[in-house]
């Protein structure tokens, strides 16, 4: 079966782009506006990851990450990889985001490499070598 | 794609075989897309009006400094940071493991040949200061050294500098927060090796082809995805010359799908180990006497005398 990201961010632009790279790497992509929506969208299909701007409209990275963990308690499943690709590069805000549970965070603007390289560290692209090949 | 370029074919033949004859590298009759692009900043940052007044100038002249500037920028690799992981594997859990465990303090040296922009060399400086890395070096303390012909890449492995797009390539948001800084410049979007990150760390200019023979002995040389890039000649004299630099019992350490299977160079692969070479201890022969036989004495009071005598 393959593996479903959701990618949420306000721009159509960035999420077009991120989604044609991400389904390259083999996922099946869903994207969402805002953070309500996304949330909303995990609690109906089960998602195997997500990637988020930080400053969505309606919440901030890290209230997303315990909505997440809400629907995931509720519904049994897994709690999904999250990555975090956003504008912001400062440390602190990068830690911020490892503390409150991302698992990789990818500063703004990206290329597929990037992305790839990211999923990768992730522990996304396991058990496909030729994505593992590139590291 | 061959109507954007502006190179004329007979300079991208010149081209290639500088780059073979100075480098050992073959370059495919397929790249000159990316020639035109890595050549077209040089040309920028020499200060020539264009990418042909350059390659004039390099031919019409043949100034050594510009030919070598030429060189490496076409020679220049594309890095991640972690790259085959496999092989620093190999590297932390074999061979350093055991280095530490027959030296049991004191430094080791580690050489990354032909290390372009750093990458590597401090992906293996992370690595030694991880847990796991940390317990393979035991009380031994890593230093590592990174050569490479004179370029701008190796300027910039050299302050441990990267651009937003290679810092993510291969190195975990983790690793960036604790080892890296943002660059604080106006305007700079870079990010810059921290302090503690860069001890025990250099870097040397130097001809690849023909200056390995000045060099001083290494525990473990890393010379990891290059040798495809080399021609047949241009490897057995890299890898020759490589087997020189690594002290007895030291390892060299290829890329985890690289293996010296043409030639073994005097070297023993490690079981299980791909793309890690040992170089075997020199075998010590018993040194008999020429001429004088020992005497049956057992002690050096004569001598003494007779140096006291004399002095």
């Amino acid at each position: 079966m393959t593996r479903r990201c959701l990618i949420i961010d306000q721009s159509p632009m960035v999420r077009r782009v991120a989604a044609r790279i991400i389904r390259d790497l083999g996922f099946t992509v869903d994207e969402a506006r805002t953070a309500n929506e996304a949330l909303e969208l995990c609690e109906n299909h089960p998602t195997n990851v997500v990637m988020l701007d930080w400053k969505t409209p309606d919440m901030d990275g890290a209230a997303f990450i315990a909505g997440l963990r809400t629907i995931a308690q509720k519904t049994g499943t897994p709690m999904p990889t999250v990555l975090f690709c956003t504008a912001e590069r400062s440390v602190e805000q990068i830690v911020a985001a490892l503390k409150a549970g991302a698992n990789e965070y990818i500063m703004k603007p990206f290329d597929s490499d990037i992305i790839e390289s990211k999923f990768a560290l992730a522990g996304l692209l396991d058990g496909d070598p030729a994505a593992c090949a590139v590291l | 794609m061959r109507g954007a370029l502006t190179l004329k074919p007979t300079y991208y033949e010149a081209l290639r075989r500088l780059t073979l004859q100075l480098a050992g590298v073959r370059m495919g009759s397929d790249h000159a897309f990316l020639v035109e692009t890595r050549l077209s900043s040089l040309a920028r940052t020499e200060g020539f009006d264009s990418l042909d007044s350059m390659v004039e100038e390099l031919f019409a002249v043949g100034q050594a400094r510009l030919a070598i500037q030429v060189v490496s920028a076409l020679v220049e690799r594309d890095t991640h940071f972690n790259r085959d992981p496999a092989s620093f594997d190999a590297l932390f859990d074999v061979a350093l493991r055991d280095l530490a465990e027959k030296r049991g303090g004191g430094r080791i040296d580690l050489l990354s040949y032909g290390c372009g922009s750093g990458q590597d060399v401090y992906s293996v400086a992370m690595r030694a200061r991880a847990p796991g890395g940390r317990d393979a070096l035991g009380a031994t303390t890593l230093h590592i050294t990174g050569v490479d012909y004179p370029s701008q890449a190796l300027e910039r492995a050299r302050v441990g500098r990267y651009t937003h797009f290679e810092v993510q390539r291969g190195l975990s948001a983790r690793d960036m927060v604790s080892h890296f800084t943002p660059d604080p410049a106006p305007g700079s979007t870079d990010w810059v090796a921290a302090d503690h990150l860069r001890e025990n760390i250099s870097f040397q200019d130097m001809h690849l082809m023909s200056g390995s023979e000045q060099m001083d002995p290494y525990h473990v040389v890393m010379f990891r995805g290059s040798l495809d890039h080399y021609s047949k000649s241009a490897r057995i004299r890299v890898i020759r010359s490589l087997t020189k630099v690594l002290r007895p019992y030291g390892y060299l350490i290829l890329g985890s799908n690289e293996t010296l299977n043409d030639m073994s160079y005097g070297l023993e692969s490690i079981a299980g180990a791909p793309g890690l070479y040992r170089k075997p201890e020199p075998e010590i022969e018993p040194i008999l006497p020429e001429g004088k036989q020992p005497n049956g004495r057992t002690s050096f009071d004569g001598a003494q005398g007779r140096t006291s005598a004399t002095g």
